[in-house]
């Protein structure tokens, strides 16, 4: 028993400790939670977009150019990997682009973006369209009514779904290693390339993943309590 | 009743969903202070009429005059037309996000007639006549449905509207609740604000309606003054409903 013991101090010195190695780990998250940041951003913002889009065009019937537009991008972005975009991204698209966490952000924000825009979609198609008709019979204009009542009453609704696909974004950009960016997973993938040990850094990495998950799921739900007291 | 004095003019309005032929050249004129009972079997047209007046349903064709302003025209800012028709829903359409203060606070502030103070205070004014002032910061969901379409009346005044459009209001109440959202109409007509009211309580367009209109296959086909209307129907198909309902 400690033997195991002294065995698992080496190795954690020699992999987190010795030419400070946590710093691979550390900056790796530090990047990671930068590219969520963005991505989420970019996603909720074009999602949202989208979704009223196409949700107008279910409704009523115009925006009918714009509707295709947002249908083919849907059917792209969802349609192809992430790691695929990401790739094409960087060597074609944004080619010239030197910060490798633009490339990521904006790369894994369009493809948030996709997924956003049906689920926020659904929750806006969900209203009760009375909700919509009460808006308007007090002379709100169309963006007043869905800004003001039926928006917040949709996020609301779609809230875990939307909670899910941010669990996802997280760790969805741990391919970002496919064009050198040294996020979290790319940097406890170093750390075992220099000390031939692979438990320690993947099983950290994953922990840290994991807590991230945790640590957003506890803020959701804080969330959704808040939103919640108006059903009482 | 010259055109001048017509709060609002309908001519010849038809509507069709489809092939659906739902309004089929409605033409009528209501004034000022008139409170004016619609009714008729289910599937009619008259919620279709009512819902035209505000131009939730858009007519195919013909033309709508509310205070000299054709509604129908591209150009006319709808939304500033709606800001002077209030309109009160079958199913009330309180907004369940926000307190019972804030959905009578909402549209004033919003089209900018009231600035947030105010708003709150005609807000509380509003609940204290429809007898609701204990509720202002509870959520729709805490209230009863005599008191939702109660509250929802009271979201329709604060814009201070030239007409109120009730569409079927007590029916989707359970029957304890109907006397109270009728008594609070029966008032609201009193003080003499002109009304259009979808319906099938036929004791309220006998008693506070000053006209009663029946609608049958998308047509006008008879009004009158409801002392007429109910003891002399003329119409075969009136005389057959009234007969049921009655």
């Amino acid at each position: 028993m400690t033997e195991f013991f002294q065995e698992f101090q080496r190795k954690f010195i020699q992999d987190f400790i010795d030419d400070s190695r946590y710093l691979y780990l550390l900056r790796g998250l530090g990047n990671t939670l930068i590219i969520t940041f963005f991505a989420l951003l970019i996603g909720v913002a074009l999602g949202f977009l989208i979704a009223i889009v196409r949700a107008t065009h279910d409704k009523h019937g115009t925006l009918k150019i714009l509707n295709v537009v947002c249908k083919i991008f849907l059917t792209v972005w969802r349609g192809t990997p992430v790691v695929v975009q990401l790739m094409i991204m960087y060597y074609i698209v944004l080619v010239s682009m030197s910060n490798k966490i633009v490339v990521a952000a904006v790369a894994f924000g369009l493809n948030s973006a996709a997924y956003v825009a049906e689920i926020v979609r659904s929750g806006i198609m969900s209203i009760d369209e009375g909700q919509f008709e009460a808006g308007r019979s007090l002379g709100l204009t169309y963006g007043k009514t869905m800004r003001l009542i039926i928006l917040p009453q949709a996020f609301k609704n779609v809230l875990p779904a939307l909670a899910n696909e941010f669990i996802t974004l997280l760790k969805e950009t741990s391919v970002s290693g496919y064009i050198a960016m040294p996020d979290l997973t790319k940097g406890g993938d170093i750390i075992r390339s220099v000390t031939y040990d692979p438990y320690l850094p993947l099983f950290g990495v994953a922990i840290i993943y994991l807590v991230l998950v945790m640590i957003l799921t506890a803020g959701v739900h804080k969330l959704e309590a808040r939103l919640r007291t108006n059903e009482r | 009743m010259s055109d001048s004095q017509a709060l609002i003019e309908v001519r010849n309005l038809h509507k069709h969903f489809g092939d659906v032929e739902v309004l089929n050249g409605i033409s009528t004129q209501i004034a000022k202070g008139e409170v004016v009972a619609i009714i008729g079997p289910s599937g009619c047209g008259k919620s279709t009429f009512l819902r035209s007046l505000n131009l939730l349903e858009e007519p195919t064709s013909g033309q709508i005059t509310f205070e000299g302003t054709d509604i129908t025209d591209k150009s006319v800012d709808i939304n500033k037309m709606r800001q002077k028709i209030g309109m009160v829903f079958q199913q009330f359409n309180l907004f369940p996000n926000y307190t019972v203060r804030e959905n009578i606070m909402l549209a004033p502030v919003q089209t900018k007639q009231m600035d947030k103070e105010e708003a709150a205070k005609c807000a509380d004014e509003l609940l204290e006549r429809v007898g609701l002032s204990e509720k202002a910061d509870v959520y729709p969901a805490m209230l009863s449905g005599g008191q939702k379409q109660r509250i929802a009346i009271a979201r329709a005044l604060a814009m201070n509207p030239d007409v109120m459009l009730f569409d079927e209001p007590t029916s989707a109440l359970d029957p304890e609740m109907v006397g109270e959202v009728l008594e609070l109409m029966k008032g609201l007509a009193q003080d003499g604000m002109t009304m259009v009211v979808v319906t099938h309580e036929m004791g309220f367009a006998r008693e506070v309606a000053s006209r009663v209109m029946f609608i049958n296959e998308g047509q006008i086909q008879e009004e009158n003054t409801p002392e007429e209307f109910f003891a002399n129907p003329k119409n075969p198909r009136l005389c057959d409903f009234l007969s049921k309902v009655l």
